[in-house]
C-alpha cells in the first residue's frame, strides 16, 4: 500500500495534537422497525422535518414523518447495516450537497459523491437542497433566448431563459433527445451566453446513464455540463432528492450571474419514488394512489426555475422537466400537474415519430406560453406564421384525402405545408445555429422551396447550408448574431437564396 | 410492538396515572400495579387461557386486589378491552409518569470499570446540574469503553469515552 502525502508523520503527529477532546453530546433514537428503506425509530423528540439523521456506518436517513411516539426515517444508503435497535444520531442539519465550479463536467449522485472515477471533487460551499424559490421582487421576465438548435423547436415552441418547458411524449418518441441536444447545442454558442448544463437522470438504467454522458463527453459538452445521476438501482429517497440536487447545484450558478439549464429525466419516475416512499411512510394515498402533497413535490421544484433580476446578477435558470406519458395519455395525474405548472409544452407524439417526423413534435399541442417574447425578432420575423400556417395545412391534408377538388390556394397551401413539414425534420445530434435556422426557414417561408420535390427538399437544406458556409460565411454570421432583419440584410439572403437556385443539384 | 399497541399503552398508563391525587398515592399505586404485574406474569397461561372464562378472570382478580378497587378496576378493564397483554408496558410507562410526578430523572452511566461512591455521587450531581431534577442512575460496566463515560439520559448521549476518541482520530486519520 502507498503512503499518502497526508501520512507525513509531522501532519500525523499535528492531528492528533489538535485532536478536539471535547465530549459528543447528541440527542439520540433506536430504530424499533426497518425496511423497504424505511426505518422507524423511537425517541429524537426535538428532530425537525426533513433533517439528516446518522444511523451510523456510513449511513444517513432523513426524518419524514414526525409522529405521535416515532420518527418515519427514508434511508439514503443500503438498509443491511441497520436493524431493530441501532442507535441514531441528530445531526442539526438539512441535507444538503457541495457546489462550485469543480462540478462542472462530473457525474455525481444526488449527494455529491463523485461516481465518474475522477477522484474527489474539492469545493469549498455546499447548499442545502430544498431552498425556497426566489420571489417575485428577486426575478424580472424571461426575455432572452436559449437556442436548443432544433429549427422546430426554437422557431414554433421558443424557450427562454429562465422558462420552464415541458418534454412530454410517450416511450421511445425522442424526449431525451430534444433534450440532448439542447445541452450540445450550447457549445455553439459564444462562451458568454453559453448556458451551464445540468442533466439529472432519475430512475433511468444505469447503461443510459452511461450512454448520455457518452454522448456529451463525444460532443464536448461534459466541458459545461454536469450529470447527476440516480439511476433504478438507487434507493427511492436518492431518486426522490435527485432533481432538488441538480437544482441547488444550479442555483449556485445561477445566482453567479451565470445561465444554467437544467434537464429532469424524468419526473415520472420522481413522482413514482416520491409515492413509493409515501405509501412505505404510510401517508394516505389519494388519485393513482399518488400522494396528496405530489403536486407540492413538483411545484416547489419547478418554481425554483426563475430569471434573475440586474440587481441579483442576472442569471437564470431554464428548466426543461421531462415527463413520460403512457399511451400518449396526458391527462393522467402527473402529466397534467406538470403541464398546469410549467410554461409550455413540447408535445411528441408516437405516430409522428413512426412517420419519419422527427423531431416528433405535435405542433397544435406544443406551447410556449412565455417564450415567444424572450424570441430573437429575426427568428420571429421569418417563423411567425409558422405554427398556424402548418396546422391549417393539417387541417386541409384531412379534407385532400377525400380526393374532394381544391381551388388554387388550398392546393398552394397544401404544397407549402409538405415542404415545411420536411424542412422541420432533423436529425438527431446535429443542433444549427441560429443564423442557420433562419436562413433555412426563410427559404421555406418564402417560397423559395415551392419549386423543389418534397423528396428533395432536406438534400436543399444541407446543400444550401454546406453552400453558405463556404461561399457566404460573411451573412451567415450577420444572421447569427444579428438581433433584428432588417432591410439590408433580408435583401443579402434574398440575393443569396437566387444566387443558390442555380447552384442547388436536386437529387443528390 | 406496533405504534398503536404503544399508543394504546401510554394512554392506559396515563389514565391509571391520574386517578391520584398526591404523589404518595401515585407512588403506591405505581409499586401496586408493578407487584400485580409480576404475580400476574407468573400466571399468564391462566391469564391467556380461552377455557377460563373472562368473569372467573375477573373474579380472581377482584379477590386478590379486594384492598385496592381502583387497581382492581384497571386490571379488570384492560381483560374486558382485550388489551391484556400490553401490561408489562403499560407498567413501565406508569412507572416513566410516576418519575415525572417526582421529578425524578433516570441515566444510564456506562464505565470501562467500577465507579467509585464518590465518583457516582459526583457523576449524579453534574447531570442534575445539567438536567434539572433528582437523577437516579443505573451504572453499568463496560470495558469496551477503555476509559471515560458514556451517558444515556433524556434521549440524549453524552459520549466521552476513550472508545469515540479512538474511533474520531482514526475518522480524522482516514479522511
Amino acid at each position: 500500500m502507498a503512503i499518502r502525502p497526508e501520512e507525513i508523520t509531522s501532519i500525523i503527529k499535528s492531528k492528533i495534537e489538535h485532536f478536539d477532546t471535547s465530549v459528543d453530546i447528541n440527542e439520540i433514537g433506536t430504530v424499533i422497525q426497518v425496511g423497504d428503506g424505511i426505518a422507524r425509530v423511537h425517541g429524537l423528540n426535538q428532530v425537525k422535518a426533513s433533517e439528516l439523521v446518522d444511523f451510523g456506518n456510513g449511513v444517513k436517513g432523513m426524518a419524514m414523518n414526525l409522529e405521535y411516539d416515532n420518527v418515519g426515517c427514508v434511508l439514503m444508503g443500503p438498509d443491511q447495516q441497520v436493524h431493530e435497535g441501532t442507535t441514531v444520531k441528530r445531526t442539526g442539519e438539512v441535507i444538503s450537497i457541495p457546489v462550485g465550479p469543480d462540478v462542472i463536467g462530473r457525474v455525481v449522485d444526488p449527494l455529491g459523491k463523485p461516481l465518474d472515477g475522477k477522484g474527489e471533487i474539492k469545493t469549498e460551499k455546499t447548499m442545502p437542497l430544498d431552498i425556497v424559490a426566489p420571489g417575485i421582487i428577486d426575478r424580472q421576465p424571461v426575455k432572452q433566448p436559449l437556442q436548443t438548435g432544433i429549427k422546430a423547436i426554437d422557431s414554433m415552441v421558443p424557450i427562454g431563459k429562465g422558462q420552464r418547458e415541458l418534454i412530454i411524449g410517450d416511450r421511445q418518441t425522442g424526449k431525451t433527445a430534444i433534450a440532448l441536444d439542447a445541452i450540445i447545442n450550447q457549445k455553439n454558442i459564444p462562451a458568454a451566453e453559453r448556458c451551464i448544463c445540468i442533466y439529472v437522470a432519475v430512475g433511468q438504467k444505469q447503461s443510459t446513464v452511461a450512454q448520455v454522458v457518452k454522448t456529451l463527453t463525444d460532443f464536448g459538452a461534459m466541458d459545461y455540463t454536469v450529470v447527476v445521476s440516480a439511476t433504478a438501482s438507487d434507493p427511492a429517497s436518492l431518486l426522490y432528492i435527485a432533481p432538488y440536487a441538480g437544482c441547488a447545484i444550479g442555483e449556485y450558478f445561477m445566482w453567479q450571474g451565470k445561465d444554467v439549464l437544467i434537464v429532469y429525466d424524468d419526473l415520472s419516475k420522481h413522482a413514482q419514488a416520491y409515492r413509493q416512499m409515501s405509501l412505505l411512510l404510510r401517508r394516505p394515498p389519494g388519485r393513482e394512489a399518488y400522494p396528496g402533497d405530489v403536486f407540492y413535490l413538483h411545484s416547489r421544484l419547478l418554481e425554483r426555475a426563475c430569471k434573475l433580476s440586474n440587481e441579483n446578477g442576472g442569471g437564470s435558470l431554464t428548466a426543461l422537466p421531462i415527463i413520460e406519458t403512457q399511451a400518449n395519455d396526458v391527462s393522467a395525474y402527473i402529466p397534467t400537474n406538470v403541464i398546469s405548472i410549467t410554461d409550455g409544452q413540447i408535445y411528441l407524439e408516437s405516430s409522428l415519430f413512426l412517420s419519419g417526423i422527427k423531431p416528433a413534435v405535435n405542433v397544435g399541442l406544443s406551447v410556449s406560453r412565455v417564450g415567444g417574447s424572450a424570441q430573437r425578432k429575426t427568428m420571429r420575423k421569418v417563423a411567425g406564421t409558422l405554427r398556424i400556417d402548418l396546422s391549417q395545412y393539417q387541417e386541409l391534408a384531412g379534407f385532400a384525402q377525400f380526393g374532394s377538388e381544391l381551388d388554387k390556394e388550398s392546393q398552394r397551401q397544401i404544397e407549402r405545408g409538405k415542404r415545411m413539414t420536411e424542412l422541420l425534420k432533423q436529425n438527431q445530434y446535429s443542433p444549427l445555429k441560429v443564423g442557420e435556422e433562419v436562413l433555412v426557414l426563410y427559404a421555406g417561408t418564402h417560397g423559395y422551396l415551392d419549386t423543389v420535390s418534397v423528396a428533395d427538399v432536406l438534400n436543399y437544406e444541407q446543400q444550401l447550408l454546406s453552400y453558405v458556409r463556404s461561399e457566404h460565411a460573411a451573412v451567415l454570421d450577420e444572421l447569427n448574431q444579428s438581433q433584428e432583419l432588417t432591410e439590408a440584410l433580408e435583401g443579402k439572403v434574398k440575393s443569396l437564396l437566387d444566387e443558390f437556385k442555380t447552384v442547388f443539384r436536386a437529387g443528390k | 410492538m406496533n405504534s398503536t399497541n404503544r399508543i394504546a399503552a401510554q394512554r392506559y398508563a396515563a389514565a391509571y396515572d391520574a386517578l391520584s391525587k398526591t404523589n404518595e398515592e401515585a407512588s403506591r399505586r405505581s409499586v401496586l400495579l408493578h407487584e400485580v404485574q409480576m404475580a400476574l406474569d407468573s400466571q399468564q397461561e391462566a391469564m391467556n387461557s380461552p377455557r377460563i372464562t373472562l368473569q372467573t378472570k375477573k373474579e380472581v382478580v377482584r379477590t386478590a386486589l379486594s384492598g385496592s378497587p381502583e387497581t382492581a378496576n384497571f386490571i379488570e378493564l384492560l381483560l374486558e378491552a382485550k388489551r391484556y397483554y400490553l401490561l408489562p408496558e403499560i407498567t413501565r410507562r406508569v412507572a416513566t409518569l410516576l418519575d415525572d410526578r417526582l421529578g425524578i430523572v433516570r441515566a444510564q452511566v456506562y464505565a470501562a470499570k467500577e465507579l467509585t461512591a464518590a465518583q457516582k455521587r459526583h457523576t449524579e450531581q453534574v447531570l442534575a446540574k445539567r438536567y434539572g431534577g433528582e437523577i437516579k442512575a443505573d451504572f453499568i460496566t463496560d470495558p469496551s469503553l477503555l476509559g471515560g463515560l458514556k451517558i444515556i439520559c433524556r434521549g440524549e448521549q453524552i459520549d466521552g469515552s476513550l472508545q469515540r476518541r479512538f474511533a474520531k482520530l482514526e475518522e480524522e486519520l482516514t479522511k
